[in-house]
């Protein structure tokens, strides 16, 4: 499993800027991911989640700042021997089957091809060992995937959107063997858009938008930064004149109710009410990761 | 903290490129087939008269068919299979694993090896078959050789292409290049049979020179010049292909 070698951190990314052409990805990030540690990277579509990765992993060339793993260069390729990364957009040869991929990553990492058998049945595909990957469906594809990152001994997991695809039970399986390997040493940087499972699993959160961190800390840390109730409700108003109601912030549908975050809650509820006689179903709760993130990534754009 | 063995990962490369044309043959069909068709065809109807070197024709038939045979293998399969790997995101996923990516360039070569020598054994199948023994083991292994070491400009001009355009358009390409070219050097045709302005053009082209240095195994005719070129035409293909490396985007 992943042993700490020395007191570095598993990733280091300092002052990172990056640009395609004159799109900017990324706007001066900073962040670290220790040992042990799990780290995830949340923020709307093109926040740059990917690109970060990608300079983590040495496909992409640092154009400003740093980046280390374990304190050496990821461009080199006896550093990657320390990465098990999963990709946001996988691509298999067809023709191969899931031993023959899991047995070559474990190759490509230095490690004999033997290792294969362990990292099947750590992920829970060994019955799909035989199966051509162009029989696979996408879940299961996403586990191989997996079980590729692990088969190296990695001490940093970089995992980009690796759980699209995976129904419920798969998810909680795939966060409970990433989670193992944390426990045993490895630092894990992860990405999903599934806010609730990055809670479950992270220790820490950073929250990217449009290139810059706009807020970083523990999951609870973060809810914390956010004084904001959750009211949900049924009613009869329509979305934009809820949003109108003095203290309501921002509003989303959750099913056949209407959710709406708010520091004043009370004053939101004495207008709401008044406005709409029938409202029913009302719940008021403290905001969830999901909420604190909406909220963060609106301010961040308002005051971008 | 060691780098994988280069030897182990070269060898689950060619293992990788080895089952990819055993499982799915339909890339290689044409490069194979098209010549062996042709060179039964062409040794059924000529094979035992004299061509204009002296040797039988299905002797000089091996040496060029041989030579469109092995380099159609050898200029499509690799370059088109990394572009092919190229956009289906197979080469991104290779290249943030901690083996170099020129182990995996290097292994599409010499697992495309083997397809070119079946063909190789296929043309001397048929010419024993329909003629009988023309050429001797020893040139016939001189000829192989060549055919072989030969083929490694084109190669890599097949990867120069493949690194930079998609796996359709790096067909496509290829083959217009393969085509005329195998054509001109007389190839199918004896240049003797074509008019006198292809014969003009044909030592202008890499592939007169391996198909000549081939038939010069088995006439003992003279090799260095076409030697010479092949290393030229080596020195200015893989140079393309190093250039085409440096800007490969996955
Ligand atoms: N190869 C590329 N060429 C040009 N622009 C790119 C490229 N890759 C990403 N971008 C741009 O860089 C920005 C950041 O993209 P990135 O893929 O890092 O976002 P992301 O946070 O991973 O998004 P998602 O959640 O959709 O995966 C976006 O504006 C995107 O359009
Ligand atoms: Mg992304």
């Amino acid at each position: 499993m992943g042993v700490t070698r020395d007191g570095e951190p598993a990733l280091r990314a300092t002052g990172i800027e990056h640009a395609y052409g004159d799109v900017p990805a990324l706007r001066g990030v900073d962040l670290e991911v220790a040992p042990g540690e799990c780290v995830a990277l949340l923020g709307p579509n093109g926040a740059g989640k990917t690109t970060l990765i990608g300079l983590a992993t040495g496909l992409l060339a640092v154009q400003t700042g740093r980046v280390a793993v374990k304190g050496r260069d990821p461009r080199r390729a006896a550093t990657r021997r320390l990465l098990g990364v999963v990709q946001q957009q996988l691509g298999f040869p067809r023709t191969l089957t899931v031993a023959e991929l899991v047995r070559g990553a474990a190759v490509r990492a230095g490690r004999p091809a033997t290792a294969a058998l362990g990292a099947l049945a750590e992920v829970g595909i060994t019955e799909l060992a035989d199966r051509r990957s162009a029989k696979l469906s996408g879940g299961q594809q996403q586990r191989v995937a997996l079980a590729m990152a692990l088969v190296g001994d990695p001490q940093l997991l970089l995992l980009d959107e690796p759980t699209v695809g995976l129904d419920v039970t798969a998810r909680r399986e795939f966060w409970q063997t990433v989670a193992a390997r944390r426990d045993a040493g490895a630092g894990v940087l992860l990405t999903t858009h599934v806010v609730e499972e990055a809670a479950a699993v992270a220790d820490q959160v950073v929250v990217l938008h449009e290139g810059r961190v706009i807020a970083a800390g523990s999951p609870a840390e973060l809810i914390a930064l956010l004084p904001d109730r959750t009211v949900t409700a049924r009613t009869t108003l329509p979305a934009c004149a809820v949003a109108d109601l003095p203290a309501a912030l921002s509003v989303s549908n959750d099913g056949e109710l209407l959710r709406v975050s708010s520091t004043a809650p009370e004053e939101l509820l004495r207008a709401w009410l008044a406005a709409d006689p029938w409202l029913s179903d009302l719940r008021v709760e403290g905001a969830g990761l999901e909420q604190a993130l909406v909220v963060l990534t609106e301010r961040a754009g308002v005051f971008a | 903290m060691t780098a994988p063995g280069a030897g182990a990962v070269l060898g689950v490369e060619v293992a990788e490129g080895l089952r990819g044309v055993i499982r799915e043959p339909a890339a290689l069909f044409f490069s194979v087939v098209v010549p062996v068709l042709f060179f039964t065809m062409f040794t059924a109807l000529f094979g035992s008269m004299p061509s204009p070197n002296g040797l039988p024709v299905a002797a000089s038939m091996l040496a060029t068919f041989g030579a469109f045979g092995v380099v159609s293998v050898m200029q499509l399969n690799p370059g088109i299979s990394v572009a092919s790997d190229r956009e289906s995101g197979w080469l991104r996923m290779k290249k943030v694993s901690a083996a170099p990516v020129w182990i995996t360039i290097a292994g599409k070569v010499l697992a495309a090896l083997p397809y070119a020598l079946a063909v190789l054994a296929a043309l001397t199948a048929v010419a024993l078959a329909v003629v009988g023994p023309v050429i001797g083991v020893g040139p016939w292994l001189r000829l192989v050789v060549v055919l072989l070491l030969g083929s490694l400009p084109f190669a890599c001009l097949g990867l120069a292409v493949g690194f930079l355009a998609s796996a359709n358009a790096t067909t496509a390409i290829l083959n217009a290049i393969l085509f005329p070219m195998v054509i001109a050097s007389g190839l199918w045709i004896p240049l003797e049979a074509m008019p006198a302005w292809v014969g003009g053009i044909a030592p202008f082209l890499p592939t007169y020179h391996l198909a000549q240095l081939a038939l010069a195994q088995l006439t003992g005719a003279p090799a260095a010049a076409h030697v010479l070129v092949l290393l030229a035409a080596t020195v200015v293909t893989g140079g393309l292909a190093g250039w085409a490396y440096r800007n490969l985007r996955v």
